[in-house]
């Protein structure tokens, strides 16, 4: 199953940031840009480019764990409704692994310094995937990642997604498919798994 | 460095921990002991008084009884009986709820900067149609001379150091000021909920630990002059006034069966005293209001208004004077207490609605000053955090900043 690419929005802002990654907070509850989606955000001159991962929802308070309210509601949203309070004290937040930066040409290895809190994160226009898919370097980068979410997950759901933002979407995805061979060599049951993502 | 866990299971290390555990069980079985014998006395107690609720009270003859009445505790005044019980009126299909709560870092003289910081959580939520909610907190510092202290006008340039629990007065004032601003602030002129925690009667300033002329300027520029603005804007549209009180300790309408059962009148509590005669009042000392309406209530019922008579709403409160009626929400027996406009303006069904629905929404407890409450909590390291602020600022702009021993001894512990 190709990706529909999502249409380019403003969807959060950077709250923690290291060279590798970043986290971002939703402005929507419920609403983070689609697993594999690429996003960017700034440091200073410099746009730094991620693939989301590991989208979760919780209390804005660690201490403040969410309870079951909709026993006597008939529709979920009727909790909201009915608990106005719940949209400020719930949260969205994504992880997105850095895979590249643009400073005046687009480089598909880590950037010089990590993003900026507080930075916009937007969602990548079809244009933006399409020109940053036209390579496949950042896949070793994803296949390099320490995330705690399955790596080859990941690399699926990106390559996934990128494949909309492309003419020709299965010829994409057969192009993928050689760039992991060369990448994992020898692993044979790995690419296999992998490759059955891309399905 | 040991860990914590260490320490506490270690015995060798026991005698580090402040609290010795093994000298303290023991005292804890025996209240244990104490408080359920305690609580089959209270029982027997208990089905008296509402035995005495559930007769033909004379009430017009209890109102002149308590009124002529000399007593030591306080009695409740009775504005209609004791015992009825009051359904719970519709909620309005759309409405507003807002409260306001506060949280303090009070003056500390071993710091170098003289300063306080008051924090208020301002919540406003509103239901219906356009569900909505606002949380919201605002801290606001005060250093200047002139913040430091209460200047009485009428005392010259005398003024009293406002900290303690003149200070905790003061942030009671400012938080009834922004919840004046919420109940502004509102889109559209629906009902409205205005709530406070806590008692609208300043018992800290009663019992004569301050000058008259400081109680009376505190009341009347700071909580007084704010409930008559609320009651300004209760004139524009519906609006319920109150603050609440989770487990009331109160005692007054167990006192009005105190006096009802007193043979002696006019009700002399000194002479009786002094006389050393048998109390006919002792079989119900010990209970309080919440017992009582814990077994009338049912669920979502409010107990008749009674008001207050304690001596500080007597002599300042006025037209603000503190009126309250207890609530059944479920859990607990609530005490609700509102201005006597309120009531005047026939807008206790519309606070009684909606403080229940309040603590259906929030589990038992109103759900606008529980969130009030997150909004203003300044924790333990939000207060140090503050205090390294404050410290390291003022090493930036070139100043001293020598804090006494004592507040170093604590911050620096050492063996």
């Amino acid at each position: 199953m190709t990706g529909a690419i999502v249409e380019p929005s403003r969807v959060g802002e950077v709250v923690e940031a290291s060279t590798a990654s970043f986290v971002a907070q939703c402005y929507e509850l419920h609403q983070p840009p689609p697993l594999g989606s690429l996003v960017r955000t700034r440091a200073g001159s410099i746009m730094i480019y991620g693939i989301v991962f590991n989208a979760r929802t919780g209390s804005i308070e660690p201490g403040r764990r969410p309870i079951a309210r909709g026993q006597e509601e008939e529709e979920e949203a009727d909790i909201f409704k009915s608990n106005p309070q719940l949209t400020k004290l719930l949260r969205t937040d994504f992880e997105a692994v850095v895979v590249g930066y643009r400073d005046e040409l687009l480089h598909q290895y880590l950037p010089p310094a990590p993003g900026h809190i507080h930075s916009f994160v937007h969602l990548c226009e079809k244009k933006e995937v399409e020109e940053f898919s036209g390579r496949l370097d950042f896949l070793d980068i994803i296949l390099g990642s320490k995330i705690l979410l399955g790596v080859d997950e990941l690399v699926g759901a990106s390559l996934r997604y990128a494949s909309g933002a492309h003419a020709d979407p299965r010829a994409f995805l057969v192009e993928a498919g050689r760039a992991l061979a060369s990448s994992l060599g020898g692993d044979l049951h790995r690419l296999n798994s992998l490759l059955k993502r891309l399905k | 460095m040991f860990a914590c866990s260490r320490l506490c299971y270690t015995p060798n290390h026991l005698a580090a921990m402040t609290l010795d555990l093994f000298q303290t069980v023991p005292q804890i079985e025996a209240m244990s002991a104490e408080l359920k014998a305690e609580r089959s006395r209270h029982q027997q107690q208990l089905q008296e008084a509402l035995e005495l609720l559930g007769s033909a009270l004379d009430v017009q003859a209890l109102k002149r009884k308590i009124e002529t009445g000399k007593t030591t505790w306080l009695v409740a005044g009775l504005e209609s009986g004791l015992g009825e019980r009051f359904p719970l009126p519709p909620t309005p299909p759309d409405f507003y709820v807002v409260a306001t709560d506060g949280s303090h870092i009070d003056i500390d003289r071993h710091r170098t900067a003289s300063c306080y910081l008051i924090n208020v959580g301002l919540v406003a939520l509103r239901y219906g149609e356009n569900a909505q909610a606002h949380l919201s907190n605002s801290p606001r510092l005060y250093s200047s001379k002139e913040e430091m202290v209460l200047s009485l006008p009428s005392s010259g340039n005398r003024g009293e150091p406002l900290r303690g629990e003149l200070l905790g007065v003061k942030r009671g004032a400012e938080e009834c000021r922004r919840l004046c601003d919420l109940v502004r602030q509102r889109a559209e002129p629906s009902p409205t909920l205005a709530l406070l925690d806590g008692s609208l009667i300043l018992w800290g300033l009663t019992g004569g630990a301050y000058p008259e002329a400081v109680v009376q300027e505190l009341l009347e520029t700071g909580l007084l002059a704010c409930l008559g603005e609320l009651q300004q804007l209760a004139e524009r549209g519906p609006l319920g006034v109150g603050s609440y009180i989770s487990f009331p300790g109160n005692t007054e309408v167990v006192n009005a069966l105190r006096v009802a059962v007193c043979p002696v009148e006019p009700v002399d509590c000194d002479r009786c005293s002094r006389e050393g005669k048998e109390k006919e009042c002792e079989r119900m000392a010990g209970l309080r209001d919440r017992d009582l309406f814990a077994g009338l209530l049912k669920p979502g019922e409010r107990s008749p208004i009674f008001y207050s008579r304690s001596s500080i709403v007597r002599k300042y409160y006025g037209r603000h004077e503190v009126c309250f009626f207890y609530l059944n929400v479920d859990d607990e027996i609530a005490r609700v207490e509102v201005p006597r406009w309120v009531v005047e303006m026939g807008q206790t069904d519309l606070t009684h609605a909606l403080v229940y629905d309040q603590c259906r929404r929030g589990q038992g407890y109103p759900v606008v000053l529980s969130e009030a409450h997150e909004q203003a909590v300044l924790t333990g390291a939000d207060r140090e955090r503050f205090w390294e602020m404050v410290e390291e600022t003022m090493v930036k702009k070139g100043m001293e900043t020598k804090g006494s021993a004592k507040s170093d001894s604590k911050r620096t512990r050492w063996i």
